[in-house]
């Protein structure tokens, strides 16, 4: 296959985004359909400690039939953490990216390029962040909100999480634990109603909308805060016009759907 | 029956694809149709790093000819767009931008950009 734009991705500032090579160290089930996975960089970029802002994504090429495919996966560790990158995903109903990864076992090996990404946390202001997350959306607010906390001291941040049941709640024990540790960091999980179903984008009509639009637009009318979204499909584009649309700035709005 | 004429900024030799929009889509990665699932389906590789979710800006094209022959865009290609080293009036987003029958011809640019270290 001929790669059309032959040249290497760069950048402003000089770096780009690498292929590497790793083991993974160390599979971890978080919830029955989501499992992190621990990667060890290997050969001579191992050395190296691997640099990405929070909120980046790695790029794999993966075998799908006969063809190769391309799935991007957010980095959930923390760029101090450099030991190991973890990725953490949840496995996808027809989804031969997921498929594959699943039927991997410790000490495989992947191979990936990155980072790649630009919902990342900008440089922090003094401002009171809101991010909200829809199932797995939650993972980049991971490292997000413990840079932003590190770095802004008059910053605060709230975590509003949609799930379907607690047990799906990633990494919950950390954020309880980050409540009692920090006071300007608040969690609210929001658990969706009961559907037999429970299709794609529920969490988000069902109970991250009527949520937001009670607290951040109908009840208030301050419009100096900073929203991160992220989640899966169109609904997470809903809750974008939603606050937008109520005046909220354009660029205090971000977020990322996929 | 569409056809999508692809230019090189590195001088590449040009090429032509063209192909029955109801057979979409022709790979897996990028909307059903569009430029990014064309030009894979048919043997070229452009980079799309988020695996064609408009969630990077590896895919982006310019659009000599034809912009009337592809999807509107959306907010979320404009927003992605945005952050898009060298875009132009007619920037598209390789993923996003599905054809119509008819005749398209897209620039690939010489470098993209979308990673801040």
């Amino acid at each position: 296959m001929q790669t059309a734009g032959a040249s290497s991705p760069s950048s402003p500032c000089g770096s780009s985004p690498q292929a590497f090579e790793a083991t993974i160290a160390r599979i971890v089930e978080r919830t029955p359909d989501t499992r992190s996975f621990f990667l060890h960089i290997v050969g001579s970029q191992g050395s190296r400690k691997f640099s990405f802002k929070p909120g980046q994504f790695l790029s794999f090429s993966l075998p799908a039939g006969e063809q190769t495919i391309t799935r991007a996966y957010t980095i959930a560790s923390l760029p101090e953490d450099s030991e190991h990158l973890e990725i953490c995903l949840n496995r996808v109903a027809d989804g031969p990216g997921s498929a594959y990864l699943f039927s991997r076992k410790e000490a495989d090996v992947l191979r990936f390029t990155g980072p790649w990404g630009t919902f990342v946390l900008d440089q922090p202001l003094n401002a009171e962040y809101v991010f909200i997350a829809d199932r797995v959306g939650v993972i980049p607010f991971r490292s997000m909100i413990q840079r932003l906390l590190s770095r802004s001291e008059k910053s605060t941040a709230r975590l509003l999480y949609a799930a379907r049941e607690e047990s799906d709640l990633l990494y919950r024990a950390e954020w309880q634990a980050w409540e009692r540790q920090d006071p300007r960091f608040s969690f609210r999980p929001i658990l969706e109603p009961h559907h037999p179903r429970r299709p794609d984008g529920y969490g988000v009509e069902k109970s991250l909308l009527p949520y937001i639009e009670q607290h951040y637009v109908q009840n208030d009318t301050r419009r100096d805060r900073q929203f991160y979204i992220c989640g899966i499909g169109r609904p997470i584009l809903l809750l974008r016009d939603l606050l937008r649309g109520a005046g909220y700035e354009r660029k205090a709005v971000k977020y990322e759907k996929w | 029956m569409a056809r999508l004429r692809v230019l090189f900024e590195n001088g590449d030799p040009e090429q032509t694809i063209e192909c029955d929009l109801a057979k979409a889509p022709f790979h897996h990665d990028g909307e059903p149709g569009s430029i990014l699932d064309i030009l894979l389906g048919h043997g070229l590789a452009l980079e799309h790093a988020c695996g064609g979710n408009c969630a990077c800006t590896t895919c982006h094209v310019i659009v000599t000819e034809g912009m009337q022959q592809l999807s509107e865009n959306e907010e979320e290609e404009d927003d992605m767009l945005d952050r898009a080293p060298g875009l132009r009036p007619t920037s598209r987003l390789g993923c996003q931008a599905v054809m119509a029958d008819g005749d398209v011809t897209i620039l690939i640019p010489r470098h993209t950009i979308n990673q801040q270290v």
